[in-house]
């Protein structure tokens, strides 16, 4: 069975979260737990002149991520209570009903894809609309995308067709848990670990 | 079994399973539901799920109906006569053309809008002073009573003249349902059957814009967007469709596609590296607010002085450029080269080196600007609303008109003509709202000076048009699903001020949905039901090749006791004993069935009401090229003259000359002839800079269409209201990206995070518009809305609204 | 904070004190088991050895308060194979059950001391391998600040320290309660306690070096680390904890080191009077235990994850 991804084109992406909110209506998430979030990346310079004006090379650009789905699950390994799963597609979902709650999953995830429910007490996490590819749909997050800078698809097929590039700053290594996610990079785009800028909205993810 | 399953299951099995739990606690809840909804009313959304959401009972089609000129078609999942989940289009394979119309960010955050808990739910009567938002609960009946009284009383003691229909545009989308333009909302038509209301021209987003520029053009269009598909190089002034029209089937994505087809280099030029700048510009240049004609003028300048400019496209379509094309009568004038090589009446060039201090543009950047835009041919030069959205506006508005103008690029296939670009569409006929038998009319801006004195509002001082002076004041206003009676009007303190005075205006009514600011200023305050309460249709917004139209079924019975504002009217003119001229005999749904026959008089494609509201959402595809502003003219200037008096495009408008001669303006204030610059109040070189450093605008959010989806949790979680400042001015004030600041000036002090960025010009703060206006018991603005610092005094030439010329201080909270 | 994430200030510190507490009563009831009589050995071993049951108990129960769904605690063992936080979960139910089992037996004197004494290496065995398995959750790839051989190192530095403190704090205790018929004996038991007393401070002392040697190491890796990740963590720590941690460094210092050295001096003068010695030992328990209760708070919210 193909393995399931994403693929995020940075290019696209202007940064207006209707994939993280649309993610959130049909999923019904409460404030707070968000599967799908959009990280702001910005940086560069400001140099004033002489005659009151400024040069800069600012730049600036917007990711956006949900679970992966990695290949190397680290939440899945770490899980003390075997809640988590890879189905055969590769989807990585949480079972509630055998979840505890020690949010060890959330410390051991570099992308934040794991997510706390606090009034049910258990982990939450994006399972790519498990329901609608099911139903040979898209996840709510691609349907919604007004900048069609996000899909999904057989993981091989979406390397072959964008390239294997997995991480951009400032997401992770990809090394680290082998993310079924394919990027084409915004072309500001700086490399995983770089820094050259930073994450510019910590507070909205 | 292997053994970790036969764990699992022991494991499973001695402990209480989630599913069972929850259904304990679906249980309980389901009681406390119900006890909630006999207290209150409410319908519950089912707050519990299963790990999938439920199959829906029905999906059905309606739209998102607020202004932000995009519009949406969205499908509502119901189940038990709730909306329990929304989706966008989803209709066809997407192909470009005909592709998805999918819905932005706040659309599918539609759900928390209709199941808002602040809903309101029956009619009210304020109880407290004016704005105080104290009311208490009343019959429709009574609500009727009340608002026929008060009609009927100033109309006997004032005349219609003194009852006002309030700008709002928090329903525009709608058909029956509508509240923009107001002269063509359900409320005119009412007012209309009983002897008309007092007009307003423009609007708060154009005001400047949509004056001015017909005195370059005669009109104020530029290409379709779609053109960009056709030119060398794009420049956008102050335009941000990444989040002015978020829209997936619109400008943003339209904007992506036609330049990967020409593959053309694209320069904003911005304050704020805004989304569509981050999107798609090749390069970002920086610009200090309100200064796009002096820019403008070195472009010239440098255009002129290196003999790039189109002279014989000058010569053959133009008015004013220099001393042998001035119009007759005017010969004694500066020219436009006269001002710009600094041979005029101010002796200054407008070079390079004069413009970058005011601009912040570094003078060897504006040089190659200039060439780069006067050799790129065809060049699409566009602005958006925000430039002329100042105190010099319609100056800014025209001069970056100059642009096209002297590249010569006006009239031509991927050329321009430097306002903003237009869009495909096809029209539909709209609900008929009868004759204002009143003819006089008011800047859209300029109502809180005639509820303070009218009758001394003049047109050469005031821009009151129909009549030489305003009657009498505004006593009745009609303010339906607007929030421009404080929120989204300038110094909301101020207008606080004049509001809350109740020998002033004597009776506001408030039509709406949520309590919003200006709802607390009501007087009797009528719920309104969304437009997913009824059956409506939407015709399109922003597109570029598409064509299209939504109908809007009903997904839900009214909440609560909310009526549909046809109802609300019909029930009104019943009592006024003008129903049957009000309804002609026609339901809401008849009135659509008539609007769609009407349509399809003139265009028997367009889909009749069965087929319509089967389909959902009608398309068409542009069956031809790009739309070319102004093309016949450039084809034969002669046969087919602009609708300037000259039939030229005037750089130098006589009539703009003679309004700078005979109108009242106030000390600094600008009309001219020519598109020059013209520094301002609370500009980049006023001097009241020494104690307000920083200019202040206020860009378009993400979570905000304006003031609408202000109240919705997901969307103040998406993008949190916060001041835009560069790290340089924050640094100098200790301010730290997340602190809590306070933005202040004269006018009032406001209370918000700050996003501390390089994404804005240092001396430049932003504080996105349309937060909601929430003082505090000490007066500070702790929703953060812009225009508790926006000042109100209105532009020279449209009195319109100066939202981005201020001034201001930032401290840490 | 949190109050989940106190929850596991509150299991790893006590539960590793407990540990370490175990161990030292071992060898220090072998030590004087060879010297006097097995007797007189567990007169004091016995009372401190019950006094650190109730303390597990403590540190377990807390542990429930750091799940969101504690319905489905008894699940946390299900992945003993892979995760160390199902390992960490079932040593310390092992050491807990086991310590027990041996404190019972020791107590009732159930079976001979060879077999309790076998129990006994066995559990302090599974105690050592418990505390390698908490510093072990804590080795997560994607957390610079903890993914470090520091981690288990100060993880065994607290359970020593912290242990023998307690150990210590315990004997005085248990001394001062001794019963009137018990005496004639009271002697031998001071000479049991002042020795004791001398190897936990020179213990004491030696760990506090190691631990102002791996301190430099720590932060001067933790600031070589380029990632955004690293920085927060050392921004943590300094600018936004620097008081605290200042503190922890102070308290430590005085508790394991100029504490330390007095008891020490003390025990070995023969005019030392228990009442002395007692205060000097609950004075560096009580300043070891804030100031590592402070550093385990440190700990925690240093925690910064690289990626988003």
């Amino acid at each position: 069975m193909a393995t399931l991804g994403f693929y995020f084109n940075s290019n696209r992406c202007t940064g207006c979260k209707a994939c993280q909110v649309a993610c959130k209506d049909k999923w019904d998430l409460k404030p707070g737990v968000t599967w799908r979030r959009v990280v702001e990346y910005s940086g560069g310079n400001w140099v004033a002149n002489t005659d009151g004006t400024y040069t800069q090379n600012v730049f600036a650009y917007y990711v956006s991520v949900a679970c992966n789905h990695c290949e190397n699950p680290l939440c899945l390994q770490v899980c003390p209570a075997n809640a988590i799963t890879k189905r055969d597609d590769g989807i990585v979902v949480i079972n509630q009903d055998l979840c505890i709650g020690c949010r060890y999953c959330e410390w051991n995830c570099p992308y934040g894809a794991p997510q706390f429910d606090e009034e049910q007490g258990v982990m939450t996490k994006c399972n790519m609309c498990y329901d609608a590819v099911d139903a040979g749909e898209s996840p709510s997050c691609v349907a919604a995308c007004p900048q069609r800078a996000l899909y999904f698809g057989d993981l091989d097929e979406l390397r072959a067709e964008h390239g294997d590039l997995a991480g951009v700053a400032p997401l992770p290594e990809p090394d680290i848990t082998q993310p079924a996610l394919v990027i084409t990079p915004h072309r500001n785009s700086a490399p995983v670990g770089s820094n050259a800028g930073m994450l510019a909205n910590p507070e909205e993810i | 079994m292997s053994e970790t399953q036969l764990f699992d299951d022991l494991v499973t099995s001695t402990v209480m399973s989630r599913r069972s739990f929850m259904k304990w606690s679906a249980a309980l809840g389901g009681v406390a539901a119900v006890m909630a909804a006999g207290e209150m009313g409410t319908q519950v959304v089912e707050a519990q799920r299963e790990d999938v959401p439920p199959v829906p009972d029905s999906i059905v089609w309606s739209a998102c109906h607020v202004n932000c000129g995009s519009r949406c078609p969205l499908r509502l999942y119901v189940k038990d006569g709730t909306v329990f989940r929304v989706e966008g289009d989803n209709v066809g394979d997407d192909t470009f053309g005909m592709h998805q119309l999918r819905a932005c960010v706040r659309g599918h955050s539609i759900r928390q809008r209709i199941y808002d808990p602040e809903r309101l739910k029956y009619p009210m009567r304020r109880v407290g002073p004016r704005g105080s938002g104290e009311f208490e609960r009343i019959t429709w009946d009574e609500a009727y009573d009340a608002i026929v009284t008060s009609l009927n009383g100033v109309i006997e003691r004032y005349g219609n003249e003194a009852i006002y229909i309030n700008y709002a545009t928090g329903a525009l989308g709608g058909t029956v349902a509508k509240s923009w333009p107001p002269g063509s909302s359900p409320i005119a038509r009412l007012m209309n059957c009983i002897g008309g209301y007092l007009n307003h021209y423009g609007t708060y987003s154009t005001a400047q814009i949509a004056a001015a520029m017909p005195y370059t053009y005669g009109g104020n269009s530029n290409n379709s967007i779609e053109d960009i598909a056709n030119t060398k190089l794009v420049v956008y002034f102050g335009h941000n469709p990444a989040e002015t029209r978020m829209s997936g089937g619109g400008m943003t994505y339209s904007l992506q596609q036609f330049r990967n087809q020409s593959g053309a280099r694209m320069i904003v030029i911005d304050p704020r590296y805004s989304d569509t700048a981050v999107n798609s510009a090749d390069e970002w240049i920086a610009i200090h607010p309100g200064t796009d004609a002096a820019l403008v003028s070195a472009l010239a300048y440098v255009m002129i002085t290196e003999n790039l400019h189109d002279v014989e496209f000058l010569n053959t379509y133009t008015l004013g450029f220099d001393r042998d094309h001035m119009p007759e009568g005017y010969e004694d004038q500066d020219s436009y080269q006269d001002y710009i090589l600094g041979t005029g009446a101010d002796a200054t060039a407008k070079t390079p080196e004069w413009a970058a201090p005011i601009t912040g543009i570094p003078a060897q950047r504006i040089t190659q600007l200039a060439r780069e835009i006067a050799l790129a041919k065809p060049a699409f030069i566009a602005q958006g609303w925000g430039p002329q959205r100042q105190a010099n506006g319609e100056q800014s508005a025209r001069a970056i008109a100059m642009l096209a103008i002297l590249t010569g690029n006006v009239g031509l296939q991927g050329g321009s003509t430097g306002a903003r670009d237009s869009s495909y569409r096809i029209s539909m006929t709209a609900f008929p709202t009868l004759e204002n038998p009143i003819t006089t009319s008011i800047s859209v801006f300029m109502w809180p000076d005639a509820i303070m004195r009218g009758p001394e509002m003049t047109a050469t001082r005031d821009g009151v048009r129909g009549k030489d002076q305003l009657e009498v004041p505004i006593k009745f206003i009609w303010n339906y699903a607007g929030n421009c009676l404080i929120n989204q009007h300038s110094d909301c303190n101020g207008t606080a001020r004049i509001l809350e005075d109740e020998n002033l205006c004597e009776m506001i009514v408030v039509i709406e949905n949520h309590m919003t600011s200006s709802a607390k200023f009501a007087d009797i305050l009528l719920p309104d039901v969304t437009n997913y309460e009824q059956e409506d249709m939407s015709p399109q917004g922003d597109s570029s090749n598409m064509g299209y139209a939504i109908f809007c079924s009903q997904a839900i019975e009214p909440l609560f006791e909310c009526r549909t504002v046809y109802q609300m009217c019909t029930d009104l003119a019943a009592r006024l004993g003008v129903e049957e001229q009000f309804t002609e005999g026609r339901t809401q749904t008849e009135w659509l069935q008539w609007c769609i026959e009407e349509t399809r008089v003139n265009n028997p494609d367009f889909p009749d009401y069965d087929t319509f509201k089967a389909m959902g959402v009608y398309r068409v595809s542009n069956p031809g090229l790009p739309s070319v502003a102004f093309k016949t003219f450039r084809d034969d200037p002669v046969a087919n003259p602009l609708r300037t008096p000259s039939g030229l495009i005037e750089i130098f408008s006589p009539r703009l000359h003679d309004f700078s001669q005979t109108w009242e303006l106030p000390e600094g204030d600008v009309i001219s002839g020519l598109p020059i610059y013209a520094p301002t109040w609370e500009g980049v070189s006023d001097p009241l800079r020494a104690t307000y450093p920083l200019q202040m605008i206020g860009h378009h959010y993400k979570s905000r269409t304006h003031s609408s989806y202000g109240n919705v949790p997901w969307m103040k979680e998406a993008a949190p209201q916060e001041v835009w400042m560069n790290s340089i001015d924050a640094e100098a004030r200790g301010i730290a990206h997340g602190d809590l600041v306070e933005v202040y000036n004269e006018r009032g002090r406001i209370r918000l995070p700050a996003k501390v960025t390089p994404r804005i010009i240092p001396g430049v703060v932003s504080v996105p518009q349309g937060a909601w206006y929430t003082p505090d018991s000490a007066g500070v603005d702790v929703g953060g809305n812009v225009n508790t610092l926006t000042k109100y005094q209105p532009s020279p030439l449209a009195k319109g609204n100066p939202q981005h010329t201020n001034l201001v201080e930032i401290e840490k909270a | 904070m949190e109050l989940h994430e106190w929850a596991l200030v509150i299991f790893t510190t006590v539960m590793q004190m407990a540990v370490g507490a175990f161990v030292l009563v071992g060898g220090i009831h072998l030590f004087a088991a060879r010297r006097y009589t097995v007797e007189t050995a567990d007169k004091l071993s016995d009372r401190a050895l019950i006094a650190i049951g109730p303390v597990v108990v403590l540190a377990l129960l807390a542990t429930f308060f750091h799940l969101g769904n504690p319905l489905n605690a008894p699940r946390a063992i299900s992945n003993f194979g892979a995760s160390w936080l199902s390992r960490e979960i079932v040593l310390a139910l092992v050491f807990t059950i086991g310590g027990a089992v041996f404190a019972f037996m020791q107590w009732r004197k159930i079976a001979t001391p060879v077999v309790r004494n076998t129990i006994a290496l066995v559990v302090a065995a599974v105690g050592l391998v418990l505390v390698y398995g908490m510093a072990a959750v804590y080795l997560i790839p994607i957390v610079p600040a903890w993914n470090t051989i520091v981690t288990p190192i100060s993880f065994y530095i607290t359970t020593f320290l912290l242990g023998a403190l307690a150990i210590g704090a315990a004997y005085v205790v248990a001394y001062w309660r001794m019963r009137g018929n018990e005496k004639a004996e009271k002697e031998t038991q001071f000479e049991i306690v002042a020795v004791t007393l001398r190897w936990i401070a020179l213990l004491s002392i030696a760990l506090l070096g190691l631990q102002f040697v791996l301190l430099p190491v720590y932060l001067a890796s933790l600031t070589a680390n380029t990632s955004p990740a690293a920085a927060e963590s050392v921004r943590i720590l300094f600018d936004q904890n620097g008081v605290l941690f200042v503190l922890r460094l102070l308290f430590i210092f005085l508790g394991a080191g100029v504490f330390s050295v007095f008891v020490y001096r003390t025990a070995a003068t023969s005019g030392a009077t228990i009442r002395i010695l007692g205060s000097l030992v609950l004075g560096a328990f009580a300043l070891v235990f804030v100031a590592e209760v402070i550093g385990r708070y440190l700990f925690y919210v240093s925690m910064v994850r690289v990626g988003i």
